[in-house]
């Protein structure tokens, strides 16, 4: 038996006896992807943040038997290529919202899932859902970027 | 790497070498004297500082940053600096990572950074850079309007350069800095023939730049120390004591050492050192290091261990804040720091006199990135591969440990997941190094979360009893009697010194196992609540406002000859435009809802002067939201308005995070919470929904952003408690007291 599944749009398989492996080391040191980020290894501040179908999760504290049949996306797999970021990277960008960055990948994967769920987010809806610590402090910055990506998708969509 | 060929005698007249590289490339190296040192020691170390830039054909161009950077922002602040110097096109530039870290030794044989300060701390990076990043460009500059003006058989002096570019205005003519780089390398430029620019010819400096990593940060790029992989290193998890000072009882060795991957199961010493804020502290915990084929090997072996420990301190965060309170309340005899005037007749006189005590516990530092080195000791070199603040005490502790030359040592320093004065230590360095001269083999060490805050350096806990003084609506006298973990209050040379003349601090000693630290502005945040929340109080008791009050105080505005490591003068006029800005942007004078109200608090702190203005509300069932900031600072000119607005938002933000939440508590001499689930830590429906900034241009040079917002958080946010409810907060972790 194996566990297969898609990471960033490529199929993976990884042999059974890593069942309880959580995915964040699996990403790291099995696949070498660095830029899922291990920070508190509890499920608590996000900086280990993928998406697991569109719908974020904590890789530090999901099993990789439990990501069989998933479609994985990380921070590598965001933009489909180098010159065509996703408007969430974009709007980051726009915002210059890292400090030291490393909860950033992260937080721009959470943002992508609250967007897609909810492309105009209130306030509310960005307190809601935007959960994760950033040591830096850049929340302010943070919850602007989220509305200059809305401002994005909805320009693309238009 | 760039090649380090420098020139190690500097020709006095002319401050430039340069070279050509294969692929034609200009490569510039310029030492120039190190800043504020004697005349002598100028002349005996005039080449230890150089930058190193490439100019390629194609006009593009590298430049190997020399600056530590942790988020501070000094990857993109250093060459904004030069490259308007230089009038270099901003978008042509390539800031270059992962250069070892080019060091030197002294006359005495000690080790330093070869250019100068490339070391972060202290909130220092752009005053030690500011001189020799200008000077640079300026030269650079220079040698390229002379290529270009020997080429046209025109007078350098009629020439302009702009954007990569040198340009001859009467002629109608350019060549690019690219194609007059290999042969401009020839020249020798006199000292008096460079010109640095004006503040009104700035094309860089000035305006917003965006982080020059912004791309990688947001693509996930492998950035950081924890990132790297190094060709054969064995991957090392250490379980240590986690109550101070105690030793290895027992533990499972042998079933360890047969797990699937582990190589090596390795004992590690204590180790105990006069550490900073000063006494013996522990530095390194007992352990023992699990060492395997992968990290997660290693870290099934640590669990595996089930290390036992004996012999560990005792110590009680709690009780010791007792015993602060209790020194404090008293009238025990306590150590002077400092005492002016004639404090006791201020007293004796007053009209009226408050006598108010605030706390704080300690502060952990939780750097984002959790430590990590990598050591690869060989039998008369090295090499090292982490993020620290201080490179060149990397290659000492080799050298220490090992007996190899520093000088032999490569460092290679990598982008800081947070630093916070934490990255200024060495335990990660020291164990990774140890355990690679150990198995002969190169090891990376990596810390959990735990790990981390378990063998934290902390800023002290302290309790501050604040004396103050109103005679005819001025303060006439001011104490502060305290007692804290270790060290002093770092910013006791700061205000209410010498605004107030009457003026006395005085210390209590304390005795203590818990090791502390430089942690962001050290001590500072607390001495801001106690002054800022006192002087609140103060004009609340004399029917003032408080923004009015403390303006009336800090008259006449006027500079004060201050004895700091940091800065020499404080200028309480400086202080009070702050105030003024922030409050401004407040809109302070507008009447709030029931519930709601604005604090006000401002602080200097190494040379640059910060003051917020917070508004929140506190609801009849006691829940506190923060809604709105507003700051104001005066770093003297500013470099990069976007990044300093940055450092302000979240430099605030880790303010109101200490003063909320940030509380680690000890107990039989171990950390309790040692992990986001115990330590609460601010999240972003917590913060504020928006910080507006104010940069003050009073004309001064640039000092640093990276510490001075911080301070000021934890009395705004007490005083605008107070303004919302009435409730006066003297304690922290404020959270304690209210719903958030
Ligand atoms: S590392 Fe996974 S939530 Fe913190
Ligand atoms: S940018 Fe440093 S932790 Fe978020």
């Amino acid at each position: 038996m194996t566990i297969e599944f898609t990471l960033n749009r490529e199929p993976v398989a990884a042999s059974n006896d890593k069942a309880d492996m959580p995915l964040l080391w699996f990403l790291r040191e099995d696949l070498r992807l660095k830029g899922t980020k291990f920070a508190c290894g509890i499920g608590q501040c996000g900086a280990c943040t993928v998406l697991a179908n569109g719908n974020p999760v904590r890789s530090c504290v999901m099993r990789l038997a439990d990501t069989q049949g998933m479609a994985i996306t990380t921070i590598e797999g965001l933009a489909r290529d180098e010159r065509q970021l996703h408007p969430v990277q974009q709007a980051w960008i726009e915002v210059d919202v890292p400090q030291c960055g490393y909860c950033q990948s992260g937080q721009i994967l959470s943002a992508v899932a609250l967007l897609e769920r909810t492309p105009n987010p209130t306030d509310a809806d960005i307190d809601a859902a935007m959960t994760n610590i950033c040591r830096c402090g850049t929340y302010v910055r943070i919850r602007k970027a989220v509305k200059a990506a809305a401002l994005r998708s909805k320009a693309t969509r238009l | 790497m760039r090649p380090p060929a420098i020139a190690h005698s500097v020709d006095r007249r002319t401050f430039l070498k340069a070279s050509v590289s294969a692929a034609g490339a200009l490569l510039v190296t310029i030492p120039l004297p190190p800043r504020s040192l004697s005349a002598a020691t100028r002349a005996a170390e005039a080449s230890t500082w150089c930058v190193y830039l490439t100019l390629h054909p194609d006009n593009t161009a590298e430049l190997m940053s020399p600056v530590m950077e942790m988020g501070q922002f000094m990857r993109t602040t250093g060459p904004m600096i030069l490259a308007d110097e230089m009038d270099l096109d901003w978008s042509l530039l390539t800031i270059t990572w992962d250069e070892p870290v080019l060091m030197r030794k002294n006359g005495k044989g000690e080790l330093d950074s070869r250019y100068g300060q490339v070391s972060a701390g202290g909130s220092q990076s752009v005053r030690n850079n500011w001189d020799y990043m200008r000077q640079a460009g300026a030269t650079v500059r220079r040698m390229l309007v002379e290529e270009a003006a020997a080429r046209w058989r025109m007078s350098p002096d009629s020439l302009i350069a702009q954007d990569s570019f040198v340009i001859d205005p009467a002629g109608d003519r350019r060549i690019s800095y690219g194609e007059l780089a290999a042969k401009a390398a020839r020249r020798r430029v006199r000292p008096e023939q460079i010109k640095l620019k004006q503040r009104s010819e700035y094309r860089i400096m000035g305006k917003d730049a965006v982080s020059a990593d912004i791309r990688d940060i947001v693509m996930g790029r492998p950035l950081f120390g924890i990132d790297e992989e190094y060709p054969n290193a064995l991957q090392a998890v250490i379980e240590r004591a986690p109550a101070l000072h105690a030793d290895i009882a027992s533990y499972n060795r042998e079933a360890v050492l047969a797990m699937p991957g582990v190589r090596h199961v390795i004992e590690m010493p204590r180790k105990i050192e006069d550490h900073w804020p000063g006494g013996d502290a522990q530095v390194l915990a007992a352990g023992i290091a699990v060492v395997a084929d992968s990290l997660w090997a290693a870290m099934q072996g640590r669990k595996a261990l089930q290390a036992r420990w004996k012999n560990g301190t005792s110590d009680d965060s709690a009780q010791q804040i007792q015993e602060f309170r209790r020194l404090v309340a008293g009238d025990g005899v306590a150590n002077k720091l400092i005492d002016r005037g004639d404090v006791d007749a201020a007293f004796a006189t007053a009209d009226l006199v408050l006598d108010q005590t605030y706390e704080k516990p300690l502060f952990a530092h939780a750097c984002m990135e959790p430590f990590n080195c990598i050591a690869d000791i060989r039998s008369d070199s090295a090499t090292v591969i982490t993020g620290h603040q201080v490179p060149h005490w990397v290659a000492r502790e080799v050298e220490n440990i090992t007996g190899i030359d520093g000088l032999k040592v490569t460092v290679v320093s990598k982008r800081m997941g947070g630093g916070f004065g934490r990255r200024g230590d060495l335990d990660y360095v020291r164990e990774a190094v140890t355990l690679s001269y150990r198995i002969k083999q190169p090891v990376k060490v990596t810390w959990t979360r735990e790990d981390d805050i378990q063998r934290d350096f902390f800023d002290a806990a302290a309790v501050m009893r604040v004396r103050a003084a109103l005679k005819n609506k001025r303060i006439v006298g001011w104490q502060h009697r305290q007692a804290q973990t270790r060290g002093r209050p770092e910013a006791s040379e700061y205000f209410p010194a010498n605004v107030v003349s009457n003026y006395r601090v005085e210390q209590f000693a304390s005795t203590s196992n818990i090791p502390c630290g430089p942690w962001r502005a050290p001590t500072i945040l607390q001495w801001a609540f106690a002054t800022e929340s006192m002087l609140d109080e103060l004009a609340h008791a004399a029917g003032e406002d408080p923004l009015a009050f403390r303006l009336q105080w800090l008259q006449p505005y006027r500079e004060y000859p201050i004895e700091n490591w940091a800065a020499k003068t404080i200028h309480s006029g400086r202080m009070a435009a702050c105030y003024e800005a922030a409050a401004r942007l407040a809109d302070w004078g507008r009447p709030r809802p029931k519930g709601t109200g604005l604090g006000i608090a401002g602080q200097f702190t190494f040379g640059s002067y910060a003051a917020c203005v917070l508004e929140v509300s506190v609801s009849e069932d006691n829940e506190l939201k923060l809604l709105h900031a507003w700051g104001a600072i005066d770093c003297g000119f500013a470099i990069n308005p976007n990044h300093i607005r940055s450092q302000m938002e979240g430099g605030f933000v880790d303010g109101l995070n200490a003063a909320l939440f940030n509380d680690a508590r000890v107990s039989e001499g171990r950390v309790v919470n040692d992990n986001f689930g115990s330590l609460r830590w601010i999240r972003l429906r917590e913060a504020p929904l928006s910080i507006e900034v104010a940069i003050i241009d009073s004309g001064y040079g640039p000092t640093g952003v990276g510490e001075p917002p911080l301070p000021p958080a934890g009395a705004a946010l007490a005083n605008a408690i107070f303004a919302a409810c009435g409730k006066r907060v003297r304690r922290m972790p404020i959270a304690d007291s209210f719903r958030i």
